[in-house]
């Protein structure tokens, strides 16, 4: 099997090694227009240096994920630029805060609302070359600026390719948000650093006809898209393999893809490891192998530790002590939980976050409390918070308290008495989640002590 | 196109995906883009039906501000050539 033989330092070592060794090779195809990498490689150069005469240090993209987007990062890199990238979907006043955050003194994207952002633009940074810095949204705290490197992506994008390689003769679909690290780095890097084609998805209203039009041979999905595209059967024929990361897939969805002979790879990263760390690449797809660059090691409560010194954050921005409290002499504390089999494969077997700690030293294991009520209850839009020390269940959409307290009854009986729900909040509002579909903790406890 | 024959037409292309959604009875102010209703994924295919029924096209980044029937047939409406 073919495999990638560089493992480049930065994004200009990437588009150069390909522009000379397979100038005329397609390297980004959107809507109708193919750029080879001689062509790519080309109008970066040109792009950055006209970004080098603007005199700006900190740019702030806007992510439409348009040919467009990804040449104005990969120039924005090579004139050693910081930069930022942002969801264009968050509201305006989200975005304003972000880019006072992170010191954005251009921005790039829709014109208009560039515009309406422009007031927000700082002063710019000092130490910028390099940095590209990721937001994460961490289901229990407040979204922190994760500061990567163009080296440590394409040293992540080597990582994964050691271990599921790509053929130039591939073509793979990014559907995923570029401002997402899984999205970027396994929906366009993993494709270039392997010389292959990376066909750009042209947004939400072409999940339907994206695999018809680029006719791809890989894609990088969220489960809940691989499902979408599974039951609107808009998957191509010549698509052989998907990759699936950030989130748990549930197996009605493997056997689906597996009917269609398509070979479902799990991965396992977090955007502070600049994306995956473990992936599946035979037999059972929940069973993942570590990634060569990384060492994971389980904690004495089953928690997963990292190092991966070539892809690891440089930290959160301006944030260290929150980098202290999970980067420790090189060894990266990522919540969650795993084993491994007797193969030495990693297993994901739930998130060390999602704990309710009692006043009493009991633990709710949220995952496993909610399924059991939603169970009960027969409904799936719950989830559970404390509202001062007790457990608090918040009910999204129509219900009547009383009938669900004497739904619960039975549960309830067979808990112990500090675990069992003391209050019911019933909201019409959905329950903050993340693009993958976790459940914000964080910011449902703010909606909650904003109620209270 | 009057408004109501917009909201008639929404409502049809919704109960089409989603037949189960017929026993709610929607109304103007029903919130349907949520989880308890139509999931994110659901409500790009019915997003996606509906641009190209009413022949407009809305901004992605206004798709997750609409949520109730409401707002969509008013996001449509703004747009009728």
């Amino acid at each position: 099997m073919w495999r990638c033989p560089v493992r480049f330092d930065s994004f200009e070592h990437l588009l150069s090694h390909f522009a000379l060794s397979t100038p005329d090779a397609p390297a980004l195809r959107y809507e109708g227009t193919t750029l080879s990498f001689a062509a790519l490689f080309q109008t970066v150069q040109k792009r950055a240096e006209e970004l080098r005469k603007g005199g700006k240090s900190c740019l702030g993209v806007l992510c439409d994920g348009s040919l467009e987007n990804v040449i104005e990062i990969f120039a924005a890199s090579l004139a050693g630029l910081q930069i930022v990238l942002l969801d264009a979907s968050l509201e305006a006043d989200v975005l304003k805060t972000l880019i006072r955050y992170t010191d954005v003194d251009l921005l790039w994207g829709d014109e208009e609302l560039c515009d309406e952002l422009s007031l927000a633009l700082m002063a710019g940074v000092k130490d910028g070359r390099g940095k590209i810095l990721f937001f994460t949204s961490g289901t229990t705290e407040r979204a922190k600026a994760v500061v990567l490197t163009d080296r440590s992506l394409c040293q992540s994008a080597w990582n994964g390719s050691a271990k599921l390689p790509l053929s130039p003769d591939d073509t793979l679909l990014c559907l995923l948000p570029l401002g997402h690290v899984f999205g970027f780095v396994c929906g366009l890097l993993w494709g270039l650093s392997c010389g292959a084609c990376v066909a750009l998805g042209r947004g939400a209203r072409h999940y339907l006809d994206d695999c018809d039009f680029y006719r791809p041979t890989a894609v990088s999905v969220v489960p809940l898209l691989l499902g979408f595209l599974l039951k609107q059967k808009c998957i191509n024929p010549e698509l052989k393999l998907v990759l699936v990361g950030a989130g748990d897939c549930p197996p009605a969805l493997l056997q689906a893809a597996g009917a269609l002979g398509i070979r479902v790879s799990f991965g396992y990263g977090l955007t502070e490891t600049s994306s995956g760390v473990a992936i599946s690449v035979s037999g059972d797809p929940y069973a993942m192998e570590v990634c060569p660059d990384d060492t994971i090691t389980l904690a004495e409560d089953g928690e997963i530790l990292i190092e991966a010194p070539s892809c690891m954050m440089q930290g959160y921005y301006k944030r260290p002590d929150a980098t202290r409290a999970v980067l420790r002499h090189g060894v990266f504390h990522t919540g969650d939980l795993g084993r491994f089999d007797e193969e030495g494969k990693l297993h994901i077997t739930g998130r060390k976050k999602d704990i309710l700690v009692l006043p009493d030293g009991t633990k709710i294991f949220l995952p496993e409390y909610e399924s059991a009520l939603m169970q009960a209850l027969g409904h799936t839009e719950l989830a559970v918070t404390l509202r001062g020390e007790r457990p608090l269940l918040v009910y999204s959409g129509e219900g009547d308290r009383e009938k669900l307290r004497e739904k619960l009854g039975e549960l309830m009986r067979t808990l112990p008495r500090g675990q069992q729900i003391a209050d019911i909040l019933i909201t019409d509002e959905p329950l903050p989640r993340t693009a993958t579909g976790k459940i914000k903790r964080w910011e449902l406890q703010q909606k909650v002590s904003d109620k209270t | 196109m009057t408004r109501q024959e917009v909201l008639e037409q929404t409502k049809k292309v919704i109960y089409d995906c989603f037949p189960d959604m017929k026993e709610l009875d929607l109304q103007e102010d029903s919130v349907i883009n949520t989880d308890t209703a139509i999931d994110s994924m659901g409500f790009v295919l019915v997003i996606c039906k509906l641009e190209a029924l009413f022949d407009v096209r809305i901004p992605e980044r206004q798709w997750q501000k609409l949520q109730t029937l409401g707002d969509v047939v008013d996001a449509i409406c703004k747009r009728l050539k």
